[in-house]
């Protein structure tokens, strides 16, 4: 089986086995975190969203040291033993990314968007999703109350969406739905333009686990010797990553595709 | 090289130690699972729960009532109020069921009274799901009239008539009642109480405990 396909198939079966949960089936609910970005409120969830543990720690001034500890633990885990693979082999919101990444590349043959693709400050946009985890997730939590569970665009598809169409007129919105909504619209945006948009930018949980690249067990190596730059490595990558000077990086999902596109192989997995 | 594996071997054994320690020592598993999976989420859901206060007999997961509402139904009706940790839904109701019945608790405890309401016995039961005895926090699942299974919710049990005997009656609310002040919260639980009380007395001699 190709490699690409390999990992399709990965996505698909972690998305399904992460919806095991629904009520009128026997409905598997456990105890575990996802490691990766997925709703508890989905109907058919399985385990509780990281984000939403680590923001019921620290909810009003709070520090419940269990509850913040567990999901750090676990995606902690993730992040030694893989990295940020878990986005581009597990995560359901990558796989949906998946699909819109077709569109989204589709606008990279025009000149305008190259242009700004190639623009300084795109890099720094990057560290967005570390100020939402620390800001959004941590700190307004602790002072305020819950906030990113409020708004999170990702809640709004899983979790939402799904509760609206299997129990209709059973729910009605509450105060901060109209705003989830135009987040979740510019979600929608966001990744039919920009491939892999919202774990390049905002995705937090992909900010906690980028870090760990730098010390994953798994990650990809670039032969930088025999490397002749032909950048097919790069044009492939979703992360936009320049992936011949690349070294650990935090953006890389390890999605393999340099790994496939790569006409001399000069990269690539690595298991220590 | 050398150090960059120290460094990984390091990291794995303190975190696969760590996850390990919390699934075998600590509540952590369960804490996870009763406190946020098995619960609705209604501000990551955006949505509030659709409240109709019609009475019913039948409970909502068919288990029979627990003996603690039972019990209580020879001297009033009995009112639930369940309530969790880091639930915007239940501070706003916190203050308003305090005020119902002119009470004052925190939000951790586990609260029992015999109280009276416009001159009429009730019981009180206020269960915060994240600090309460099993028993008190499964009685939800009786009790979740509209399958909504989220916090806050609250139920009025009475007595009703169902086809030649009398027994136990419920309804439940959910949120934030779907209303926008404090006042109007207020004076439809008050409604509710009082209509419960009302239907109460009417039957309350036709049941035997």
């Amino acid at each position: 089986m190709k490699f690409q396909r390999k990992r399709l198939l990965s996505q698909i079966l972690i998305f399904f086995s992460a919806n095991l949960g629904y009520q009128g089936l026997p409905g598997l609910k456990t105890g575990f975190c996802y490691p990766f970005f997925y709703c508890n409120a989905c109907p058919a969830a399985t385990s509780a969203c990281p984000l939403r543990a680590f923001e019921q720690s620290v909810d009003k001034g709070s520090f419940a040291w269990r509850i913040f500890l567990y999901p750090f633990l676990i995606l902690g885990f993730m992040g030694v033993t893989t990295g940020r693979a878990i986005c581009a082999w597990a995560c359901p919101i990558g796989l949906l990314q998946r699909g819109t990444g077709r569109v989204a590349r589709h606008w990279r043959k025009y000149k305008v968007v190259q242009k700004i693709g190639r623009m300084d400050i795109e890099h720094y946009f990057r560290y967005t999703k570390y100020l939402l985890l620390i800001s959004l997730v941590f700190v307004t939590s602790y002072l305020i109350g819950f906030v990113f569970t409020d708004i999170c665009p990702v809640g709004f598809l899983t979790g939402t969406i799904p509760t609206l169409l299997l129990y209709p007129g059973k729910f009605v919105p509450n105060f901060f739905f109209s705003i989830a909504l135009v987040i979740f619209i510019l979600f929608l945006i966001l990744i039919f333009t920009i491939e892999r948009g919202w774990c390049r930018y905002f995705c937090p949980v992909g900010a906690f686990l980028a870090p760990f690249n730098k010390i994953s067990f798994l990650h990809i190596e670039v032969d930088t010797k025999d490397c002749t730059h032909c950048n097919v490595c790069s044009y492939n990558c979703p992360m936009a990553i320049d992936v011949p000077t690349m070294h650990r990086d935090p953006e890389c999902i390890l999605c393999g595709k340099c790994v496939t596109a790569c006409p001399q192989k000069h990269i690539s997995f690595k298991k220590v | 090289m050398k150090k960059l594996l120290a460094v990984q071997i390091t990291a794995l054994l303190l975190i696969a130690g760590g996850l390990v320690s919390m699934w075998v020592v600590t509540p952590a598993y369960s804490e996870i699972k009763a406190g946020i999976v098995d619960v609705l989420c209604l501000s990551c859901l955006k949505l509030q729960p659709k409240t109709s206060s019609e009475f019913v007999f039948a409970t909502a997961n068919n288990e029979s009532h627990p003996s603690f509402v039972f019990d209580n139904l020879t001297r009033g009706i009995v009112f639930l109020e369940w309530s969790g940790d880091s639930c915007l839904g239940c501070d706003i109701m916190f203050p308003v069921i305090q005020d119902l019945f002119d009470l004052t608790y925190d939000k951790q405890d586990m609260v029992s009274r015999h109280l009276v309401f416009e001159g009429n016995n009730i019981t009180f039961y206020y269960t915060n799901i994240h600090h309460a005895i099993p028993e008190r926090v499964s009685s939800q699942f009786i009790y979740d009239k509209d399958h909504v299974n989220g916090i806050p919710m609250f139920t009025v049990v009475t007595l009703g008539y169902d086809h030649g005997t009398v027994r136990p009656m419920y309804t439940t609310l959910y949120g934030t009642l779907l209303l926008d002040t404090d006042a109007e919260r207020l004076a439809l639980l008050t409604d509710i109480l009082e209509q419960s009380i009302q239907i109460y007395h009417e039957n309350s001699e036709g049941f035997h405990h």
